[in-house]
């Protein structure tokens, strides 16, 4: 099964049935499914907006972006599926735990999918070596990753972990995924900083009997066992949403990640498909800012010079967000859109201090994206060394974590997806904001 | 003072040339910066109506201060012919020490212990270099590899907020008399190094030693104690810029400035220090300053994407910086 967007525009008459649903109806729908059918809600809506871009734009502004940046090239190989053996994802579920680098008490969300009992596993008189290799014990969304990972494999007495830092140097994630491969590691799972360069030690690994599963971000190996992806469409589709039903229309300035990779080019792409259906938006500024605060901050504090009646400020991350705020702040021009409205700043990922904006009313809206996913990693390498010991079935190739909603200061309910307000939502990754 | 010498401290010796030239240093060197700065203000001013007004012209000082402070710091220790890479680890480290103590910690204790720690830092470096006579470019990127770990290991990787501390903020978003605190600070450091580098003592000494070591020291010039002073006040400019820079995004970030060391030396270079040691000014150094700023706000009021950015800074550097390193290499 090739799951990616254009099998699921194909199979998806789905999506055209459900657009063609009068809107009344979707709330309806929504409510049926909160919490736990919203996946499907997006994927349809996913499916809906695609296939509305692929016909063409109405916003000239927008289109031109889309089409120069060659959004559609990502868009369509980007997977869009269901979850794993029908899994129901609803708010509340997951495990509560201290987070064994970061020490912050951590409530991980999908501690239930693809599960394994607490206890021994696979083969209990034997003693399983799984690495987990990735980049940054020095940023909080990374931390969270290594501790769901750390925290699962630590709920099986027969694991053994080692989790390792490569700090954004694909040469050394390369070089110690080869000495697991020396070391005759059971599993390994790993976060790719970018696709090409972890093909080739993934190859090598495989072609050496270990079953190798990513998470997050994808390698350029066809050969992986399984790839865990997580909601970058629904981020940027659920932006795209929101400023849609504010009705807030005018410039943009958007603060992007780095140019081509998959949390840009999916977020951002996902949120032109839909604002542009809509007149009324102008792509006034688009910077590449690079996950960087400081650089975010730069570039806002400048356009905001440049650009009188700024309407919305998209990001396609949190930290993007928070810089584009505190230059909003610093220039007093929080309130500046056109009408004495406030400026719309969206963001990405859930961190505690992006949720604290919002419920102060400065963010409009935030797409988390969670990083609490580590476990869901180690869980399906360990499934993948019981199927080559005859102990289990194989999981699936792609492992779809949820869609999450968005999370908005007042609880609505928009195109069918019910929101929700930070209050609940226990998920948020980081440091605590006083 | 031989001919050389003179030649290496611009400010102080040159004669001859026009009055203008004369006025900005040798070889117009700083004279080429104003024009440039002049050209970046006239352009912006035609095509940007906004770029001109005194709100635009606040926000260039204040993206610019903390760069500005640390140039300020790596043209001094360029002069004695030296180099400093350590300083983004020093401003790392020094803030996270603050966030540490945020929690309990009364503000002169935050603030003192930021600054303490990067004027300890530094002194480490000035003790390594000038009194163990090891190389500064490899005893400052060991510091910056140590001091940004530290900043890791002690925060365990996690960002503090110094939002509840309004004496911290205030170095980031507090004004005096209307100016924001950040450029009070670059004014007050550039006015700090411009007595430092033109005085008679301290100043001499600080060409001296970069321009010719062995002969400075013959002359009696303690050299050691002008490298430990020089790397004292850059560490202290660091932990200074990581409190401000902290203050303005009110996050304190185990994982930040990124790449700073080499932005810094970027403007301390087109500034017109030379890393052979003995030439550099003040002068040149907040031109360069400004110049940088004025390059980053127009470009991003153009929208000139992050990448472009980096290689027009980079061919502004080149174009400057070029012909004052021929006419040096003709003059030796």
């Amino acid at each position: 099964m090739k799951l990616t967007r254009r099998s699921v525009l194909g199979s998806a008459l789905a999506s055209t049935a459900l657009a063609a649903i009068p809107t009344g109806i979707l709330p309806h729908l929504a409510q049926a499914q909160t919490g736990g059918g919203g996946h499907s809600v997006l994927n349809a809506l996913i499916a809906q907006y695609a296939a509305a871009a692929a016909e063409g734009m109405k916003n000239a502004s927008v289109a031109a972006l889309y089409d120069r940046d060659a959004f559609t090239d990502y868009l369509e190989v980007y997977p869009v599926a269901d979850l794993v053996d029908g899994f129901d994802w609803k708010p509340g579920m997951g495990a509560t735990f201290t987070g064994p680098y970061s020490k912050l008490e951590i409530k991980a969300p999908f501690t239930d999918y693809i599960p394994l009992p607490e206890g021994p596993v696979l083969d209990p008189a034997k003693t399983y070596k799984i690495g987990f290799v990735f980049h940054g014990f020095n940023h909080p969304w990374l931390i969270a990753l290594a501790d769901t990972a750390a925290w699962e494999a630590a709920r099986h007495p027969n694991i053994e972990i080692e989790v390792v830092d490569a700090e954004f140097d694909d040469n050394k994630m390369g070089q110690i995924i080869d000495t697991w491969v020396t070391r005759q590691f059971d599993g390994i799972v790993l976060w790719p900083s970018r696709e090409a360069p972890m093909g080739p030690p993934v190859d090598r690994a495989i072609d050496a009997g270990i079953p190798v599963v990513s998470v997050d971000r994808r390698t350029s190996s066809q050969k992986i066992s399984s790839e865990v992806l997580g909601n970058f469409y629904a981020n940027g589709l659920q932006q795209g949403l929101y400023l849609k039903h504010s009705g807030q229309t005018g410039k943009i300035i958007l603060n992007r990640k780095d140019l081509g990779s998959t949390a840009d080019s999916i977020r951002t792409g996902a949120f032109l498909q839909v604002i542009g259906q809509e007149e009324g938006f102008e792509i006034a500024g688009n910077y590449h800012t690079n996950s960087q605060r400081s650089l975010a901050f730069q570039s806002t504090v400048d356009a905001l010079q440049a650009i009188r009646d700024v309407a919305v400020s998209f990001n396609t991350g949190g930290e993007e967000a928070m810089g584009a705020l505190d230059a909003i702040r610093e220039g007093n021009r929080l309130d500046s859109a056109p009408d004495g409205k406030r400026i719309a700043i969206l963001a990405n990922d859930d961190a505690k201090e992006v949720l604290h904006e919002v419920e102060q009313g400065n963010i409009a809206m935030v797409s988390p994206y969670t990083p609490l996913i580590g476990d869901i990693g180690i869980r399906t390498v360990l499934l993948h060394i019981g199927a080559k010991e005859g102990l289990n079935a194989a999981p699936p190739r792609l492992v779809l974590t949820p869609n999450l909603p968005m999370i908005t200061r007042e609880k609505m309910t928009i195109e069918g997806v019910e929101t929700m307000t930070p209050a609940e939502w226990p998920y948020a990754y980081g440091p605590a904001v006083a | 003072m031989s001919d050389i010498q003179k030649t290496h401290n611009p400010a102080v010796f040159v004669r001859g040339g026009s009055r203008l030239a004369r006025a900005f240093g040798s070889g117009g060197g700083d004279l080429s910066r104003l024009f440039v700065l002049i050209a970046l203000l006239v352009s912006g001013a035609l095509l940007f109506p906004g770029f001109a007004s005194p709100g635009n012209a606040m926000v260039i000082l204040t993206s610019v201060a903390g760069v500005g402070i640390l140039a300020l710091g790596m043209t001094m220790v360029i002069i004695t012919g030296e180099i400093d890479l350590s300083v983004a680890g020093i401003a790392v480290l020094s803030t996270v020490i603050g966030g540490v103590l945020l929690p309990g910690g009364s503000p002169a204790m935050v603030i003192g212990a930021v600054l303490l720690t990067g004027l300890v830092l530094g002194l480490i470096n000035g003790i390594l270099v000038a009194a163990l006579r090891l190389s500064s470019l490899i005893v400052t990127l060991a510091t910056m590899g140590i001091a940004s770990a530290l900043a890791n290991i002690i925060s365990r990787g996690q960002a503090s907020y110094p939002n509840a501390m309004p004496e911290f903020l205030w170095f980031g978003r507090g004004a005096i008399a209307g100016l924001p605190v950040p450029v009070a600070l670059f004014l007050l450091a550039a006015a700090v190094a411009l007595v430092l580098t033109g005085s008679a003592s301290f100043g001499r000494r600080l060409y001296a030693t970069g321009g010719n070591a062995r002969a400075a020291e013959l002359s009696g010039v303690q050299t050691w104690k002008v490298r430990l002073t020089v790397f004292a006040l850059s560490g202290l400019a660091a932990a200074l810029v990581g409190l401000i820079e902290s203050a303005r995004l009110g996050y304190i970030n185990p994982a930040g400035f990124v790449g700073l060391e080499l932005k810094v030396l970027a403007v301390a270079v087109l500034g017109g220090a030379a890393l052979s040691g003995g030439v550099g000014s003040v002068r040149g150094a907040v031109l360069a300053t400004l110049i940088i700023g004025c390059i980053n706000n127009l470009l991003n009021q153009a929208g000139v994407s992050f990448y472009m950015q980096q290689v027009v800074t980079g061919l502004v550097i080149l174009a400057v910086v070029a012909p004052g390193f021929s006419k040096r290499i003709d003059v030796r």
